[in-house]
C-alpha cells in the first residue's frame, strides 16, 4: 500500500494543474515543492531584484546561494558567472542559468499572465516547413483541436480575460473568456493605430488576470508592478492562487513546500515507486506513491530524471533513446524601442494590451515567426538599462534631463520567437559539481538553432516598423546574437511523440519506459510556439491528469 | 569604509555624474547611502576598484588643475569627466579609467532611478521627477 495514490513534483503552472485534477477526482495527492510559500511582502518590489531585472539578485527563487548550474562557455555570448576549469559556474539569477522560478506556484507567483493559445500550425511545424538541416524540428503528436477543449478549461477555471472576436489568427472559440479585456492604456490605443495603419492584424492580449471580479477574488486595480511582482490585489492568477488552493479544498491534497525531491525511487524490477526527498532540515525522506507526476520545469525536470538513474535505466529514467534534455527551447525576444513625441505612459498597468499576429506564419523564407505586443510598464531602472536610447547621454546634467523629458515618451514593442530546436542545446548532469543538498547540478550546453536567429531578425524589423507607424522620431535596438535559450519559458527537454527513440513521453504525456510516470510541465513540447507559453502548460497538464485519472 | 578624503571625492563625483537642479542630485538623494550599502554587499568586490579609480581621478585633477577634484567647479568636473570618459587622461592611472567610470555611472543610476527601499531615490523623488507614479 503506497503512502499515497500520487504525487507531484513542483507547483508551478503544470503542477497545480496536476494537483488540482487528480485530488478532485478524490485521489490522494502529495505535492511538493522546493521553494517557499512567499508571501506580497515577502515578493516585495525590489527594483534591482525582481525576477523582471534581477540585477543582484531576484524575489521568486531559487536561493542564489547553494543552487549553482555549470555551462559551456560558448553557449552564452557574453562572459556570464565564474571560471570552472573550461566552464562557466553560475548563480541564479546571473545570464545564461535558465531560471524560471522556485516557490509556490513558480513563475506564475510573479508572471505577467499572458495567456496565448498555439495556433494550428505550431503543432504541426514540420509538415508546415520541413526539417531545417541541423534541427529536431518535428510536430506534436496531437493537434490543436485536441488542445482545443482544454485551453477553454484553463481560460474558465483559472481565469482569462480577453476579446475572443479579435483572435482572428485562431480557429472560432466555442465560448468567449469569462471576463472582458483590461481596458487599454493610453500608449496601446497609440500602437493599435499604428497597426491599423499598417494594415497588420491587431487583438487584445488575453490575460490569466481578472479583469472584474471572478472567483471570489477581485479585479485588477492597473497597478505599475505587474510582471516580476506579485499582485497587491490578487486579482492575477497563478497557481498559488488558483489551482493549488483548489487541490489544498478537495481535502485530499498535503501540500509541503521547501522539500527538495533528490531522485525517483524504483522496486527491483525497475517500476517506479516514489521518491526520496530532503527537506529544509536537511532531513531526508522517502513517500511511496502509484502514480508520479513531475512538474519541475523543464529543466529541473531533466535533472531529476537523469539523477534517477537505476539498473534498468543506466542512464536516466526514460533516457534509453538518449532523448532526456534535448531540444531545450525557450523565447528569442526581438522587438525595438523608439522615442514618441508625446507622452506615452499613463501609468495604467499591467500594459500589454496589444498585439499582432500577422507575422507568426507565413513569412517569407522565415520558418514560422512570432507575435509582436506592446510592453508592460517597464520600471524607471528597467528603461535605463534595456531601453535607452544608445546615442542619449548617460551622466550630467543632459542625462538627468532627457530621463525627465523622456521617461515616458519612450515605449518598446516586442515578443517571443518560435525557437527552430536543436538537439544540441542541451541539460545534463554535472557529477562534479553538486547543490546545497549534495544533489549533482544541471549542466547546460549547445546554443539554439540558427534559424531562430533568423526568424528574430525578421522580427525585430517588423518591431521597428510598428513604433513607426505609431509615430515614433526615433527607433533603436539590435537582433539578438545566437545563444542558449530556455529561461522563463523553458521547454522541451522530455518532447511528446509515438515512438520512444525519438521522445521521451507518449502523446498523454506518459514516460514511454513506464506506466506510472508522467511530465506535466513545459518539458513535452515538441515546440514551443510563437507565444507565451504557459497556458499551453497549464491546458496540456490538464488533458494528462484527465487521461490519468480515466485510465486509473 | 571610505575615508574622509575620499568620501567627498566620490559625492563630488555622483553629483557629476547626476547634478543637482530643481531636483535633487545624486547625493541628496541618497545614492551615496545606495552605494556604501552595496559596496558592503553585493558590490563588496568592486570596493578596491572604487578605492583605487576614486584615488586616480583626484591624481588627475590635480595633474590638469591642480587641486583634488572635490574643489573643482561643476563644470571643470564635468570637463574632466568628459575626458575620463574618452580615455584621455594626463596622470597614470592604475586602473582603467573609462570603463570602471562607466560602472560608476551604472551604480549611480540603480541608486537615482531604483526603489527608495535601496537607499537611493529618497522619499521617490527621482520617481517624481520622471514621471512614474505608483499607485497600487
Ligand atoms: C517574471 C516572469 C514573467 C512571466 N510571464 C509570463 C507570461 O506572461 N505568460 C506566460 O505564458 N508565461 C510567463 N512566464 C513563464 C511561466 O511562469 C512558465 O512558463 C511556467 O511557470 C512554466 O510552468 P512549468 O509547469 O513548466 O514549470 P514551473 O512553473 O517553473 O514549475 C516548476 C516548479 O517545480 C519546482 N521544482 C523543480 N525541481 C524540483 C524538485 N526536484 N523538487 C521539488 N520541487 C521542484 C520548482 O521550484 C518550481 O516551483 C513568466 C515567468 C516569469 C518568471
Ligand atoms: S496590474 Fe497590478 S493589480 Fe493588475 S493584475 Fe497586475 S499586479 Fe495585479
Amino acid at each position: 500500500m503506497s503512502d499515497y495514490d500520487a504525487i507531484v513534483v513542483g507547483s508551478g503552472a503544470g503542477g497545480g494543474v496536476a494537483a488540482a485534477v487528480l485530488a478532485e477526482a478524490g485521489k490522494s495527492v502529495l505535492l511538493l515543492e522546493r521553494g517557499r510559500n512567499l508571501s506580497f511582502e515577502a515578493v516585495g518590489r525590489d527594483h534591482l531584484r525582481n525576477q523582471r531585472m534581477p540585477v543582484y539578485g531576484h524575489n521568486a527563487g531559487p536561493d542564489i546561494d547553494g543552487n549553482p548550474r555549470t555551462i559551456e562557455a560558448d553557449s552564452f555570448p557574453i562572459l556570464v558567472g565564474q571560471a570552472l576549469g573550461d566552464l562557466r559556474l553560475l548563480r541564479p539569477h546571473e545570464p545564461g542559468y535558465q531560471n524560471n522560478a522556485a516557490c509556490v506556484g513558480s513563475g506564475t507567483r510573479v508572471y505577467a499572465g499572458q495567456a496565448w493559445r498555439f495556433m494550428p500550425q505550431d503543432f504541426r511545424m514540420a509538415s508546415e516547413y520541413g526539417l531545417p538541416k541541423g534541427s529536431s524540428l518535428a510536430d506534436w503528436p496531437i493537434t490543436y483541436e485536441d488542445m482545443a477543449p482544454y485551453y477553454e478549461k484553463v481560460e474558465w477555471e483559472i481565469g482569462i480575460c480577453g476579446d475572443h472576436r479579435t483572435m482572428t489568427h485562431l480557429p472560432a472559440y466555442d465560448r468567449p473568456y469569462p471576463m472582458p479585456a483590461l481596458p487599454l492604456p493610453h500608449k496601446s490605443g497609440i500602437h493599435k493605430r499604428g497597426l491599423e495603419s499598417l494594415g497588420w492584424q491587431w487583438l487584445r492580449v488575453p490575460r490569466l488576470i481578472n479583469s472584474v471580479p471572478y472567483n471570489d477574488r477581485p479585479g485588477c486595480i492597473n497597478c505599475q508592478h505587474c510582471v516580476g511582482y506579485a499582485c497587491p490585489a490578487d486579482a492575477k492568477n497563478g497557481s498559488q492562487n488558483t489551482t493549488v488552493p483548489r487541490a489544498l479544498r478537495s481535502g485530499n491534497c498535503t501540500l509541503r513546500a521547501e522539500v527538495m525531491v533528490e531522485r525517483l525511487d524504483s522496486s527491483d524490477g525497475g517500476r517506479i515507486t516514489g521518491v526520496t526527498v530532503i527537506d529544509a532540515a536537511g532531513e531526508r525522506q522517502t513517500y511511496t506513491a502509484d502514480v508520479l507526476v513531475l512538474s519541475c520545469g523543464a529543466v529541473e525536470t531533466a535533472r531529476l530524471l537523469l539523477n534517477s538513474a537505476t539498473r534498468h535505466e543506466p542512464t536516466g529514467i526514460g533516457n534509453s533513446g538518449d532523448q532526456v534534455g534535448r531540444n531545450l527551447q525557450g523565447h528569442y525576444y526581438p522587438g525595438a524601442a523608439g522615442l514618441f513625441p508625446d507622452v506615452m505612459f499613463d501609468g495604467v498597468g499591467p500594459g500589454c494590451s496589444i498585439a499582432t499576429c500577422e507575422f507568426n506564419h507565413g513569412n517569407d523564407g522565415i520558418i514560422g515567426g512570432g507575435f509582436l505586443g506592446d510592453e508592460d510598464i517597464v520600471t524607471p531602472i528597467t528603461l535605463w538599462k534595456r531601453f535607452y536610447p544608445p546615442d542619449a547621454p548617460r551622466w550630467g546634467i543632459e542625462a538627468k534631463r532627457f530621463m525627465r523629458d523622456n521617461f515616458r515618451r519612450i515605449n518598446d514593442v516586442t515578443g517571443p520567437v518560435q525557437e527552430i530546436p536543436s538537439p544540441e542545446a542541451r541539460v545534463t548532469v554535472n557529477p562534479r559539481v553538486k547543490d546545497k543538498y549534495g544533489i549533482p547540478v544541471v549542466h547546460l550546453s549547445g546554443k539554439t538553432h540558427p534559424e531562430t536567429v533568423r526568424s528574430a531578425r525578421f522580427m525585430h524589423e517588423r518591431a521597428k516598423e510598428w513604433l513607426l507607424a505609431s509615430g515614433a522620431t526615433k527607433v533603436w535596438g539590435k537582433p539578438p546574437p545566437r545563444y542558449l535559450s530556455g529561461g522563463q519559458h523553458q521547454a522541451g527537454t522530455c518532447r511528446m511523440g509515438e515512438d520512444s527513440a525519438t521522445s521521451v513521453v507518449d502523446p498523454f504525456c506518459r514516460v514511454h519506459s513506464h506506466d506510472n510516470l508522467f511530465i506535466a510541465d513545459g518539458s513535452p513540447h515538441v515546440t514551443n510556439g510563437g507565444f507565451n507559453p504557459v497556458e499551453t502548460i497549464m491546458a496540456l497538464a490538464w488533458r494528462t491528469a484527465e487521461n490519468i485519472v480515466k485510465r486509473w | 569604509m571610505f575615508e574622509h578624503t575620499q568620501m567627498k571625492c566620490l559625492h563630488a563625483l555622483l553629483d557629476t555624474i547626476i547634478p543637482p537642479d530643481d531636483y535633487p542630485g545624486a547625493v541628496e538623494a541618497g545614492v551615496g547611502d545606495y552605494l556604501q550599502r552595496q559596496l558592503a554587499g553585493d558590490l563588496a568586490e568592486s570596493l578596491s576598484s572604487y578605492e583605487t579609480w576614486l584615488a586616480d581621478l583626484d591624481a588627475e585633477a590635480r595633474a590638469v588643475n591642480g587641486t583634488d577634484f572635490a574643489d573643482m567647479t561643476p563644470r571643470e568636473r564635468a570637463e574632466l569627466l568628459t575626458r575620463v570618459e574618452t580615455g584621455v587622461v594626463k596622470a597614470r592611472w592604475s586602473i582603467e579609467p573609462a570603463a570602471f567610470f562607466r560602472e560608476i555611472v551604472e551604480h549611480c543610476a540603480e541608486g537615482y532611478y531604483s526603489d527608495s527601499g535601496n537607499g537611493g531615490n529618497r522619499g521617490g523623488i527621482a520617481w517624481r521627477m520622471i514621471g512614474f507614479e505608483v499607485t497600487g
